[in-house]
């Protein structure tokens, strides 16, 4: 289980925009996926299942958040680049990539849930929707409202060069 | 959007699904034609394109590896601290009431008798330093095994305890006592109290007893009062007393107030003897009728199960005891089945 530790803690960190957070959240999704676990069914997807904890966290977490409006930047999601994709495309897309992660940052929870559990972590839509509870085509245009928000707010953004003008 | 042509509003979300790779071949083919036709869809489609090529960027970065570890670090002295508080347990409904059954990871840690089938009902609900959770299919394993031992079909329970709940080290002491004392024999609670080291300590041996955590596992059923009545089990449930030991073939008769064993229907092992002798046995008369510190056996077959020989002088083996009239049968069933649980779960 503790093998996606990393990985929910990844997801938490874009999910709050706080190290503080996404490290109290990740630590409670474990805790309880230890009490629980013994009733699980044999089979289940247990990396799965503890996306559906954690995005119930965050859900909560927004709820009793609700009332101080957190305004945050996808800056102060302190993301560095590891190791994996070319300097060369890393390049091209790093400026991408940070104003993404500014506009994901804003977009109302569901969607950014959605999105980040799929395109970031690449679960499947059914998965996705169990965890908001809502259907696999929910979450399905959950996302695709997320990439259409994320295409508008790129195109009327001050450019910055390494995208194809319209 | 609101001035362009319908065909392309109708087409976005197959074009925003091809370019992210999520639509199959015919809708591909479907979008790839009508890019061909539209300056602006393909300049939408070229931008998802690069939200997705930009996105998969996003994926191969991770949080400060630094920030990870110590929120690793955190969690797993949280998941240590949680491993040792937690129980996990079921209720299982039963003749004998509603049984509550709960393990740690060391061991079996409390069984309980319930006046009801809740988790309210527990001393779990009120003791502190645990959490208590309900629990799959371990707990239902040990459950079949101990409906096998009170139904008489397994005489041993071979399960990891945990003391936990014991009050202290006399307690703990008597529990261990208890535990030695075998399958199909009884003793008294001054014999206990000799046994332990305490001859003069009969009413704190009857209290460790009465706050046996694990009955049945440590048989305290098997400790009765001095004049042979079977006395306050559980909560002064002596029918409970009476069904095990009945299962363990323990001659136990309905007597005016109560029920007791019958003792002289039973073999006897002096204090640290080696061999179990009759009733009538010189050295036994020798007593006076006193039994204290005998272990009272049921039958000759559990007499030497636990190890014990036949006396030389008055030769059970010879003149074995007659199978005693009253006595409670050793089953309620045609097949040798006690009271037992109901099958049906």
């Amino acid at each position: 289980m503790s093998e996606h530790h990393a990985e929910i803690y990844r997801y938490l960190l874009r999910a709050t925009g706080r190290a503080s957070d996404a490290d109290d959240l990740s630590q409670e999704t474990f805790l309880r996926a230890f009490r629980a676990h013994r009733s699980l069914p044999p089979h289940a997807n247990v990396r799965a299942w503890l996306f559906t904890i954690a995005t119930n966290l965050s859900r909560n977490y927004y709820r009793a958040q609700s009332r101080r409006r957190l305004a945050y930047a996808a800056v102060s999601v302190t993301l560095t680049e590891t190791d994996g994709a070319g300097p060369d495309r890393m390049t091209i897309s790093r400026e991408t990539g940070a104003r993404i992660e500014a506009v994901v940052s804003r977009l109302p929870l569901k969607q950014r849930l959605a999105f980040i559990q799929r395109k970031i972590h690449g679960l499947d839509y059914d998965a996705i929707g169990a965890s908001l509870k809502c259907s696999a085509d929910s979450a399905r245009a959950h996302v695709f409202q997320a990439l259409r928000k994320i295409r508008q707010s790129l195109e009327t953004d001050e450019p910055s060069g390494e995208e194809p003008r319209t | 959007m609101s001035d362009r042509p319908s065909v392309c509003d109708q087409i976005e979300a197959d074009l925003l699904a091809s370019a992210i790779g999520e639509a199959d071949a015919a809708t591909t083919r479907h979008v790839g034609a009508h890019l061909d036709r539209c300056g602006s869809c393909r300049d939408e489609f070229r931008q998802y394109r690069v939200i997705d090529g930009a996105v998969v960027g996003l994926r191969s970065q991770s949080p400060p590896a630094g920030a990870v570890a110590i929120a690793r670090e955190r969690l797993e002295a949280r998941l240590l601290d949680l491993r040792s508080r937690l129980l996990a347990y079921r209720i299982f409904p039963s003749p004998f009431g509603d049984i509550l059954i709960a393990r740690s990871e060391q061991g079996i840690v409390l069984i309980e008798y319930l006046e009801r089938a809740s988790l309210g009902a527990s001393r779990l609900s009120r003791v502190g330093g645990v959490e208590a959770v309900e629990d799959g299919e371990e707990v239902e394993a040990l459950y079949r095994e101990l409906r096998d031992y009170i139904e008489g079909r397994t005489t041993r329970l071979q399960w990891p305890v945990d003391l936990r709940f014991v009050r202290s080290d006399f307690h703990r002491t008597v529990l261990q006592a208890t535990a030695a004392i075998p399958y199909g024999a009884v003793i008294s609670y001054s014999g206990l109290a000799r046994e332990v080291g305490r001859p003069r300590a009969v009413r704190a041996v009857a209290q460790a007893l009465r706050w046996n955590p694990l009955p049945i596992i440590v048989p305290c059923h098997r400790v009765i009062g001095a004049s042979g009545a079977l006395t306050g089990y559980a909560g002064g449930e002596t029918t409970r007393k009476q069904k095990l030991l009945t299962v363990e073939g323990v001659p136990v008769i309905k007597a005016r107030r109560d029920f007791e064993i019958a003792r002289d229907a039973m073999y006897i092992r002096l204090p640290d003897d080696t061999e179990y002798c009759l009733p009538s046995c010189s050295s036994v008369v020798r007593l006076s009728g006193t039994h204290a510190g005998c272990l009272l056996f049921g039958s000759r077959e559990r007499a030497e199960a636990a190890g014990l020989a036949p006396c030389t002088t008055c030769r059970p083996d010879l003149h074995p005891l007659p199978l005693r009239r009253g006595a409670m049968p050793p089953s309620d069933g045609p097949r040798g089945r006690a009271p037992g649980f109901s099958r049906s779960e």
